[in-house]
């Protein structure tokens, strides 16, 4: 059992769409050969969770798009370089693609939505719940993270849909340095054993 | 010392969400990374999280997007693989002698997994890692269940065997007897495709027996054939002369 199927089995048995996730590395391969087919369908696979999370991150459907474009040619530029023995391909686009928002946010461009960003913080507790359809894998990942302490599920939500780096979080909430990194360290084990991703 | 590196730790999970400060901070943490192995592998967990969190919050892109990214693909060029090639060690052992009688594969890729293993003899831990983290590959490579073991002369005489894992997309290469080069000069392996023919990394330079260490390819796809070309140091974009070897692939 060599570990990009046993990523792959921990994936299925995870929160979201994992159906053909090894089909997904394969694609990939030949992405990096130059396959336009193969990026086709990984676009088609894809583009779905990775405009979703730079949308939720940045919010300006624009920018949101253009960052999108940017993290799917990446995906095209650097598909020699993915390396299945560190995750599965999903994981590897989702982390260019929520880097790339990230870099994009804290560009000091993106300084004057800033503050007005900060200004307006929801209770993620509720934006969680505004994106969660009646999708069995949106149902997971919300009950997962309900399982979680409050401080735990702020500081995720804040730090991966908001944005936010954990100082601005600590601040957000009012909680020391220390704390926050031990809270979304523990919130992220508690989803890891909830997901079933070992 | 204890302390900080505690304090390193239990910055995992801010890092896997991308909330570290970039730079030194993130910096410092992904060298720490490369010394704890246990905070990569827990890193890589929660980095599926992440995922997870992603396809919940899925959203669909207005639909010319998919237009326009396709024809700026067409327009971008694509990068190499990182050719990865087993790090030499400046110390070696003899080799086991090729044995070429032991009919299953299996048995032959054990030995071949002992002989990478007895190589791992390096100064610096940097070193060290990488030969282990090559060796990890390689053995991950010769332990998948279907590898199919190749072998074949060049022209210019000598053998080069070949462990093909076709569901890995992966094969390792190892050479034996070929003829030394004149200073200036490699030997490179090329995937040579139906459309395309990419480099599959340079052969390091052979030991005093006349052997070289093995190298691990990426990428093969349906229909490839591996190569081999001598090139100008330090190696060409594409094969410049005529492959002293080329050898179909069953993938």
């Amino acid at each position: 059992m060599n570990p990009s199927d046993s990523d792959a089995s921990r994936f299925k048995s995870a929160a979201t769409d994992r159906r053909g996730e090894r089909d997904l590395d394969d694609l990939l391969v030949h992405v990096a050969r130059g396959d336009t087919e193969a990026f086709e369908a990984v676009y088609d696979r894809l583009v779905g969770p990775v405009y979703g999370v730079i949308r939720r991150v940045l919010r300006d459907p624009s920018q949101s798009e253009e960052v999108t474009q940017e993290v799917l040619l990446e995906v095209w530029r650097m598909a020699a370089r993915f390396d299945p023995a560190m995750g599965g391909a999903a994981t590897w686009v989702m982390t260019i693609a929520h880097r790339r928002a990230i870099d994009r946010v804290r560009s000091t461009t993106a300084a004057a939505d800033r503050e007005h960003r900060t200004a307006e913080v929801h209770t993620p507790h509720d934006e969680v719940a505004e994106a969660v359809e009646a999708s069995l894998d949106r149902e997971r990942v919300r009950r997962c993270l309900e399982g979680l302490t409050e401080v735990q599920r702020e500081s995720i939500t804040l730090a991966y849909y908001g944005g936010y780096s954990y100082r601005e979080v600590a601040g957000l909430l009012k909680v020391t340095l220390g704390a926050i990194k031990t809270r979304i360290r523990d919130g992220l084990i508690r989803m890891r054993d909830c997901l079933g991703v070992s | 010392m204890r302390f900080l590196r505690h304090d390193q730790h239990s910055l995992s999970g801010a890092y896997a969400l991308d909330a570290l400060e970039g730079g030194a901070e993130r910096d410092r943490f992904t060298r720490h990374m490369g010394r704890c192995q246990s905070c990569a592998s827990e890193v890589r967990g929660f980095r599926e999280v992440a995922t997870a969190l992603a396809f919940a919050t899925a959203a669909e892109p207005p639909p010319e997007l998919r237009d326009r990214v396709l024809a700026a693909a067409a327009r971008t060029r694509q990068l190499p693989p990182e050719v990865r090639t087993h790090a030499r060690p400046r110390r070696t052992r003899a080799w086991t002698p090729w044995v070429p009688w032991i009919s299953g594969v299996v048995a032959t890729a054990s030995i071949v997994v002992a002989v990478l293993f007895g190589f791992a003899q390096a100064h610096t831990q940097q070193q060290l890692n990488q030969v282990q983290a090559e060796n990890e590959a390689i053995s991950l490579l010769l332990s998948s269940p279907q590898v199919t073991l190749l072998s074949h002369s060049t022209t210019k005489g000598g053998v080069a065997t070949v462990v093909l894992a076709a569901a890995r997309h992966q094969l390792v290469v190892w050479t034996s007897g070929l003829p030394a080069l004149p200073v200036g000069k490699v030997y490179q392996l090329w995937l040579i495709g139906k459309t395309k023919t990419v480099s599959a990394g340079l052969l390091p330079p052979a030991t005093s027996s006349g052997r070289t260490a093995a190298v691990l390819a990426s990428g093969v796809v349906k229909g490839d054939t591996l190569g081999l070309t001598v090139e100008p140091a330090p190696g060409s974009a594409q094969p410049t002369t005529t492959p002293i070897l080329a050898l179909p692939l069953p993938v």
